[in-house]
């Protein structure tokens, strides 16, 4: 069973910060994923998009969660867009195989949410069937 | 500003972007770059633009000619599609982990592959079934409008194969059956020497069906 996040509001402290933003470069690294969009939408993390706006500090764009302060990182959440090029789903498994590697010898899971689906495989398959 | 009713989930609407392809300015433009529900509305937006350039290319029924329905029934129906909706869970290697595809991503995919059909234009693309549930019947349901000339039939069928293979390798669902309905076929204003003879289907003809039927399988690939 997933233990539920905690709710974000798309800011971290410091090492939180990094550890995402390192989280974030692993999951771009994935072949097939074409974009990492912060975790959860505008609307649930408008405190922290302001006070990102204030301070200048990006927001993450992956959500880390730990049971306790101090503890290793417990969960994962993600939201990608991946290419059509790949199967999706193959990708998702991916992502979360390369997101609990990097974390590893720490046990996480992973929630990876596939938000948009490029069409490139669709857009040569109808310019290459002229009718 | 938009109005609660025309603006998709993070709180832009379809005119927003519209203006943003018009203009290249939008209120806060690094949002776009954040925000896949407003990448999409942009995608499918200049693939309309472009149907609309061929209408006028072609010297047919120019949208915006009065008998726009069709259009105002398309960007009416992208706009729900935008939204997130439902999620549709995938399979994962690790039990805990939780994978998942938004209905959003997948109804956006759909209309992107009816879209790219050589002029037609995607109206309505929904997936009808219990999608949060595991291997249960999912039918895909798609309506289009046809640009007076293009073969109706082949399009339809051309469309189902063309799902049935992306869908298959973009999602697991168990898609059951793949609907296709004409909705419009716009009409020309002053065909040429070259159009199709009379008698074909135009605007305002009852709408042809193709389907219900089950996705084809790879043999029925061209």
């Amino acid at each position: 069973m997933t233990e539920p996040l905690s709710p974000g509001d798309g800011t971290h402290a410091p090492d939180a910060a990094a550890l995402a933003a390192e989280l974030q470069s692993v999951i771009e690294a994935v072949a097939g994923v074409t974009a990492v969009y912060p975790a959860r939408p505008l609307w649930q993390t408008i405190a922290g998009a302001a006070r990102s706006a204030v301070t200048g500090e990006a927001r993450s764009r992956v959500d880390v969660a730990s049971s306790d302060t101090g503890r290793p990182v417990t969960a994962v959440k993600v939201r990608i867009g991946v290419s059509g090029a790949h199967p999706a789903p193959h990708v998702a498994r991916a992502v979360a195989a390369a997101v609990r590697q990097h974390l590893s010898p720490h046990p996480v899971t992973v929630q990876v949410g596939i938000v948009q689906i490029g069409s490139e495989e669709a857009a040569d398959a109808s310019g290459a069937q002229e009718m | 500003m938009s109005t609660p009713s025309d603006a998709l989930s993070c709180g832009h609407s379809l005119a927003d972007l519209s203006e943003y392809l018009d203009t290249g300015q939008i209120g806060d433009p690094g949002h776009l770059a954040e925000c896949p529900e407003c990448q999409s509305g942009l995608a499918s937006l200049r693939r309309l633009a472009a149907l609309g350039n061929e209408l006028l290319d072609a010297d047919t029924a120019a949208a915006g000619s009065g008998s726009d329905d069709w259009m105002k029934t398309i960007l009416g129906n992208l706009r729900l599609e935008l939204r997130p909706g439902r999620s549709i869970p995938l399979r994962a290697d690790t039990p805990g982990d939780v994978l998942t595809e938004t209905e959003g991503s997948v109804s956006a995919l759909i209309r992107s592959v009816a879209d790219s059909l050589p002029g037609a234009a995607a109206g309505k693309c929904r997936l009808y079934g219990d999608l949060t549930e595991p291997g249960a019947p999912i039918t895909v349901g798609v309506e289009l409008a046809v640009v007076y000339g293009h073969p109706l039939e082949q399009r339809a069928a051309t469309l189902r194969q063309e799902l049935a293979t992306v869908l298959s390798r973009q999602t697991e669902l168990n898609i059951t059956a793949i609907d296709v309905t004409i909705t419009d076929v716009l009409e020309p204003r002053n065909p040429g020497p070259g159009a199709p003879a009379a008698g074909a289907p135009v605007a305002g003809a009852p709408a042809p069906t193709v389907g219900p039927g089950g996705p084809p399988t790879p043999q029925e690939k061209p």
